[in-house]
């Protein structure tokens, strides 16, 4: 009966060790060096289940949840973007209100900036400086990156969300039901003038000439038509706009190759434009097969080749689909759940989110 | 005689029940308490529910049945799930009638206090249609009943605890064998500051306090009953607000500001008439909802209220010596008004239930079937069969068998919420399978032993579940289908010996529970478990009490839980022990009874929902002073 008692006991004293109440089905897997390209996993609102992997051109293989494995514990509440300046990667998180800051070449945590409000996309404007936009307040985030310390703000009395830097200019996209896009004198950190566009512009790219493509997707309830505008970052000025065709039209993610000629963005696919095209392109250049909901996409500033994020049911683990530049499927990789933006290793540019 | 459904007063066989001892009968609808044959069906007594009087009825259900509660911690949203399925595939009663929230098609039970609940029945798959308005999974009936005597008892007890918790109950109930009169009001406030161990903000665990928890109840039922030799009349009025601050979860940041404020007033007219062998019920119930969600970082104000008028009238008949027939009418009207909607929302539902119940000898069937119309379009009728067999003339001794087929209608929100509600969603439903044992033996004077075995099945189709659309947001659809299969047992011993008495309970419950359907593109999905299901539950709850004293130990597993869909991360399982001591004084007329808790007593780290931390060892002191004239 003693016996009984004591193993009792000892069962409960073992019930009661502390550990970690989430746990998960790790695998030994060696993260790849050289060059490739880190995806950010977004996870589910809430879950806390996001996560980084990066494809290895060297390896031709995908790591998956290199954060965790890192360092023992989840990144945060949906991660939306990621940067890399130097030997250091940084990571956003837009519901934990925090940006991550990892080693690029272990992802081993080297810090952490918190206090953020909803922070969504970073952008280095010098080597100690950089910008941060948010989902919810009417303020961008100035961070001083030496002491990883947010330094000020910068009121635009309205939301943010894409960033790109030209010369001593960052351009600021008031996303959600705004039109706008915000000019900052980045010397100064002062709105120095604001650009109408679209409704909702929802992401911007740089051309070869250093013209500023920002694609506004007309807003969530499709009562506006999708606009694709281009801003001379001189003047200020648009110089033009092309509308979609139909309301119904959904595009997003605009990005453009190494060369600066040619635009790529999601509608219904993929689909590529010649930045001296006069119209937009009737049909999709990659099309998603059933079952595939193309989410974001990245292209390869050496080749071209062209990364699809397929984010499937936004609840299963997504993928990562590698395209040649023609648009020939070379390879599908398991990611993590909601597979998002993309940052590459390859050729690092800190003009544009 | 048929009148009145008579049972011993449950509080009688309490060791530190709130309830009078009394030897009186409690009367109650019979289409409540009658039980078809052939289906499962638990109740939990006034003598549990005395024990959580100053707590919520999903920390009672979470220690006593199988029902696995998915909690947001002290104060936050607490939802059932029956053996592997939804909260809104569970339907909550109030002496049966539907109070699920229209919008939301489920119950948040951490805002009905024990103490205000004199009986909670569950309907375990099938069994629920014998309400007429059945869920999926089961229905909670929630009762509130009289005691018919001439007594007057005041009750009054205040719990303070942990946390700053504290809270007050009182009850007056008076009357005679004619007419009864009974006011439950309470009160709940608690801060919810407790300390927990964080181990995802940084590379080594850290201590912190949970803050932004704060919860503040109120609420009241006043019950009136007449009768005379051949009907019983009613009229019920609950009212309850709930003002709480929600917590955020370990990985975002606590200044977010949320708050969430509930509301709701009930009322319930019933009139039974007894004539000829026929039982004949009326029932008209109107209810308010409110329900207010505030998010000051993401600038959400979400104003959401429902109206429902519910009436319903039953009728039961003799057919034959054997058999009794039963037919249901049940006409609910329901009105939404939210600024999350493009205007006001109604729905019209016409439900007629017929059903016939045969117990002979040792045989018992029962035949039911039930037909909707939904806003003028009749839906495809449902159907339960039973049957159960008694083994023998002289034990209890009983196996018992039915087969189901149930639906649901859409939730409001699933139809009508902005943006991504889909008008055209067809009803889910489900084809339920169940198997039970049921035995209940006097070994001995003293001694009592019960026990149960169920096997079911749950093959659920056309589930609504919320998905990416052709645009940048979310809609609702028709698009999955889940199996759940499972087991659970039950085993009691009751004792008593001159002034000792001791029970002793364990049950075990296994569920299996894994989506089928047209999501396998990626990875093969069929076969892992659904996210948040305990494959494992088990519950152990020793009692004993020696002339006024009487103590408890209550013990609890869950199994590990998956948080992703591939099953590639999980919740670690968890072992919570609580302990209960206590001593009652009888004076002349009244009693004092002194009531010490302590919850999760090994002061274990864990979590119901991912990253929100529940509270380690906490302490409870009640006291409860009770006159009875």
């Amino acid at each position: 009966m003693k016996n009984l008692i004591k193993t009792f006991i000892l069962l409960l004293l073992v019930a009661s060790c502390t550990k970690s109440p989430v746990d998960q089905n790790s695998q030994n897997l060696t993260y790849s060096f050289g060059g490739g390209v880190f995806l950010v996993n977004e996870g589910n609102f809430r879950a806390g289940n996001g996560s980084v992997s990066f494809y290895s051109y060297d390896s031709s293989k995908i790591y998956n949840d290199l954060f965790y494995k890192a360092n023992g514990r989840p990144l945060g509440d949906v991660p939306n973007s990621i940067a890399i300046k130097g030997d250091k990667a940084y990571i956003v998180v837009n519901n934990s209100g925090k940006i991550e800051i990892a080693d690029q070449a272990t992802l081993e945590s080297k810090g952490t900036i918190t206090g953020l409000n909803s922070p969504r996309n970073i952008s280095f404007i010098n080597d100690y400086k950089a910008y941060v936009s948010s989902l919810y307040s009417d303020s961008v985030a100035i961070l001083n990156l030496s002491d990883n310390s947010i330094s000020g703000y910068i009121n635009l009395r309205r939301s943010s969300e894409s960033i790109a830097v030209a010369g001593n200019k960052a351009f600021i996209s008031y996303w959600t039901e705004g039109k706008e896009i915000m000019v900052i004198n980045t010397l100064n950190d002062k709105v120095v003038d604001s650009i109408e566009v679209g409704i909702e512009p929802e992401s911007m790219a740089f051309d070869k000439y250093g013209m500023l493509w920002v694609l506004c997707n007309g807003g969530w309830a499709r009562q506006n038509f999708a606009e694709l505008v281009e801003i001379n970052t001189v003047t200020n000025k648009v110089e033009k706009t092309i509308e979609f065709p139909t309301k119904e039209a959904s595009p997003t993610c605009l990005k453009t190759d190494g060369a600066g000629q040619t635009l790529y963005y999601i509608d219904n696919g993929v689909r590529q434009m010649d930045i001296a095209a006069t119209g937009l392109p009737n049909a999709a250049f990659i099309i998603p097969e059933t079952g595939q909901y193309f989410y974001k996409i990245g292209i390869n500033p050496a080749n071209s080749d062209i990364l699809v994020t397929d984010a499937v049911d936004f609840v299963q683990q997504g993928n990562l689909l590698l395209y040649s530049s023609d648009g020939k499927l070379i390879s599908k990789m398991q990611a993590g759940i909601i597979p998002g933006s993309m940052f590459f290793k390859i050729k690092i540019t800190s003009s544009t989110n | 005689m048929a009148i009145f459904f008579s049972l011993p007063l449950r509080g009688q066989l309490s060791i530190e029940s709130d309830t009078v001892k009394i030897n009186e009968v409690v009367i109650s609808r019979n289409k409540v308490n009658s039980e078809p044959a052939g289906y499962k069906k638990a109740i939990i007594d006034s003598s549990v529910l005395a024990r959580y009087s100053n707590r919520n009825i999903s920390d009672m259900l979470s220690e006593h049945t199988d029902i696995f509660i998915k909690s947001y911690g002290m104060g936050g949203t607490a939802t059932p799930s029956f053996r592997g399925t939804d909260a809104n595939q569970t339907l909550v009663t109030w002496n049966g009638i539907n109070i699920n929230n229209p919008m939301l098609g489920q119950s948040d039970l951490s805002l009905f206090p024990a103490g205000l609940i004199d009986n909670v029945q569950i309907y375990f798959g099938g069994a629920s249609m014998s309400l007429s308005d059945g869920g999926i999974a089961g229905t909670i009936n929630l009762e509130t009943l009289p005691v018919w005597n001439r007594k007057t008892l005041i009750s009054a007890n205040t719990e303070t605890g942990s946390f700053g918790q504290y809270s007050g109950l009182i009850k007056v109930k008076t009357g005679n064998y004619k007419f009864q009169t009974i006011t439950k009001a309470y009160f709940q406030n608690a801060e919810n500051n407790f300390r927990y161990l964080n181990t995802v903000m940084a590379s080594e665990p850290v201590w912190q306090t949970r803050t932004n928890s704060q919860v503040s109840q109120r609420g009241f039922i006043q019950e009136l009953y007449l009768r005379n030799s051949n009907n019983v009349a009613s009229a019920r009025v609950w009212y309850q607000s709930a003002d709480r601050n929600l917590p955020s979860s370990l990985l975002t940041p606590p200044n977010s500001g949320e708050k969430q404020f509930d509301e709701s007033f009930r009322t319930l007219l019933n009139y039974d008439i007894v004539k000829g062998g026929n039982n004949i019920t009326f029932t008209g119930a109107w209810m308010l909802n409110r329900l207010n969600y505030y998010n000051r970082l993401a600038s959400i104000d979400s104003r959401n209220l429902s109206e429902i008028l519910t009436l319903k009238a039953s009728l039961e008949n003799p057919v034959g010596e054997y058999s009794k027939l039963k037919i249901v009418l049940d006409e609910q009207s329901s009105v939404i008004k939210s600024n999350n909607y493009n205007q006001n929302k109604t729905r019209n539902t016409a439900t007629i239930t017929a059903s016939i119940d045969r117990k002979r000898d040792r045989f018992g069937t029962t035949i039911l079937i039930r037909e909707i119309l939904d806003n003028n379009t009749l839906l495809v009728p449902d159907f339960s069969a039973g049957m159960q067999f008694r083994l023998t003339d002289d034990l209890e001794y009983y196996l018992k068998a039915n087969i189901s087929r149930n639906s649901k209608i859409p939730t409001m929100n699933d139809m009508y919420w902005v943006p991504g509600g889909n008008p055209e969603l067809k009803n889910e439903y489900a084809y339920i399978y169940e198997l039970v044992y049921e035995m209940n033996q006097k070994i001995s004077d003293r001694l009592n032993i019960k026990y149960d075995l169920s096997v079911f099945r749950y093959n659920i189709k056309d589930m609504i579940e919320w998905h990416p659309g052709e645009y940048s947001y979310w809609t609702a659809d028709n698009i999955e289908n889940v199996n759940s299969t499972g087991c659970e047992s039950s085993v009691s011993l009751d004792y008593a010996h001159n002034n000792l008495k001791a029970s002793m309970k364990a049950d075990y419950s296994l569920t299996r529970a894994v989506q089928e359907g047209a999501k396998m593109e990626n990875v093969n999905l069929a076969g892992e478990q659904i996210m948040y299901i305990p494959e494992n539950q088990a519950k152990g709850l020793f009692r004993i009490g020696f002339k006024n004293l009487y103590s408890s130990w209550a013990a609890n597993f869950t199994g590990k839980r998956f948080i992703t869909v591939d099953n590639s991360k999980y919740l670690q399982s968890y072992f919570i022990n609580n302990f209960s001591t206590g001593i009652k004084f009888n004076l002349k007329s009244s009693s004092i009874d002194m009531n010490f808790n302590i919850d999760n007593l090994f002061n274990i780290n864990y979590q119901s929902i991912a990253y929100y931390p529940l509270p380690g060892r906490s302490y409870f002191l009640k006291i409860l002073f009770q006159i009875v004239k």
